[in-house]
């Protein structure tokens, strides 16, 4: 068995696998794992729309030991992580860390968020820093869903 | 002394994704992609214990069995004798999970002990034996090649 702590360890390597397999590989495999999460979080969120990923991402926060503050506002939902430990795992791992681990997060969340009515904004900020930040909003808004690096090194 | 040591809270939801990914790849790339990943998750990730296993030493193996099956609440039995390291899993907290989220488990749940077993084996003086007694039990069993 591998242990729920270092699940995120050999994810990893699945993840390096399938980028070796070449393809849309990997982003398929990112929405069969959106598909799957359906079932903890699409009616969740469809019902209880913004405050519902408020839940969602609280429990994650403490299941997961993040440093991580989810503000829930009139018009949207902010997910600011501090330090992420699925990244931190990740390379605190004798095996090295997948150079795009953290495409996974996005790859998942945003089919999920816009089949619950929602558009997201996801900032990775940095794919070498264990820090991103989330912002969903009703899908009524003016910005379509997109996937950021505001702080990525050249 | 064990090289991942993780404290804190548990998100046990993570054996249902385990249960996704090995159904994912065991579908499309088939035992020998599990059998890839789970060569290099023995060899690599868990570097350490592999490395002494390859000069006859199951402590760190056996330190790490003990420490996440306490952690995750199973139900086992685990046994050192000269000749063998035997894991006696009567609940395991997987499975467990699993049923908890009313999941069926995959047809390659259970790879992830026997492929990484068996490769935690390879190039070594041990052979993996990997019995499967029931849904979430099973006897691991490190011995001594003869």
């Amino acid at each position: 068995m591998i242990p729920s702590d270092q699940f995120v360890r050999f994810y990893n390597e699945v993840f390096k696998f399938l980028d070796a397999q070449g393809g849309d590989a990997l982003a398929d495999y990112y929405r069969v794992v959106s598909a799957q999460q359906e079932q903890h979080c699409l009616r969740l969120f469809k019902e209880q729309g913004l405050a519902g990923m408020k839940a969602y991402w609280d429990r994650i926060a403490a299941e997961e030991n993040c440093d991580m503050t989810c503000i829930l506002y009139p018009d949207r939902f902010e997910l600011v992580m501090r330090r992420c430990p699925s990244l931190s795992k990740a390379r605190d791992n004798d095996a090295g860390a997948f150079p795009r681990y953290c495409d996974h997060c996005p790859g998942w969340v945003i089919p999920l968020i816009e089949k619950a009515g929602f558009t997201c904004e996801y900032d990775i900020i940095d794919r070498s820093l264990p820090q991103c930040r989330m912002t969903v909003r009703p899908g009524q808004a003016k910005s379509p869903s997109r996937v950021i690096l505001s702080g990525q090194r050249r | 002394m064990l090289r991942y040591r993780e404290t804190g809270e548990l998100h046990r939801d993570f054996h249902g994704s385990m249960n996704a990914a090995v159904e994912y790849v065991g579908r499309r790339y088939g035992r020998e992609g599990l059998r890839t990943i789970f060569r290099a998750t023995a060899q690599r990730v868990y570097r350490s214990i592999y490395e002494k296993l390859k000069v006859g030493d199951w402590s760190e193996l056996a330190g790490h069995w003990r420490y996440f099956m306490d952690r995750e609440g199973a139900v086992y039995t685990l046994a050192e004798t000269e000749e063998a390291l035997v894991l006696t899993v009567h609940r395991c907290p997987a499975v467990a999970r699993l049923h908890e989220l009313g999941m069926a488990p995959s047809a390659f749940f259970c790879d992830q002990t026997v492929l990484l077993n068996e490769a935690w084996c390879e190039g070594t003086p041990f052979e993996a034996v990997t019995e499967l007694t029931g849904e979430g039990s099973c006897v691991q069993t490190i011995r001594r090649r003869i």
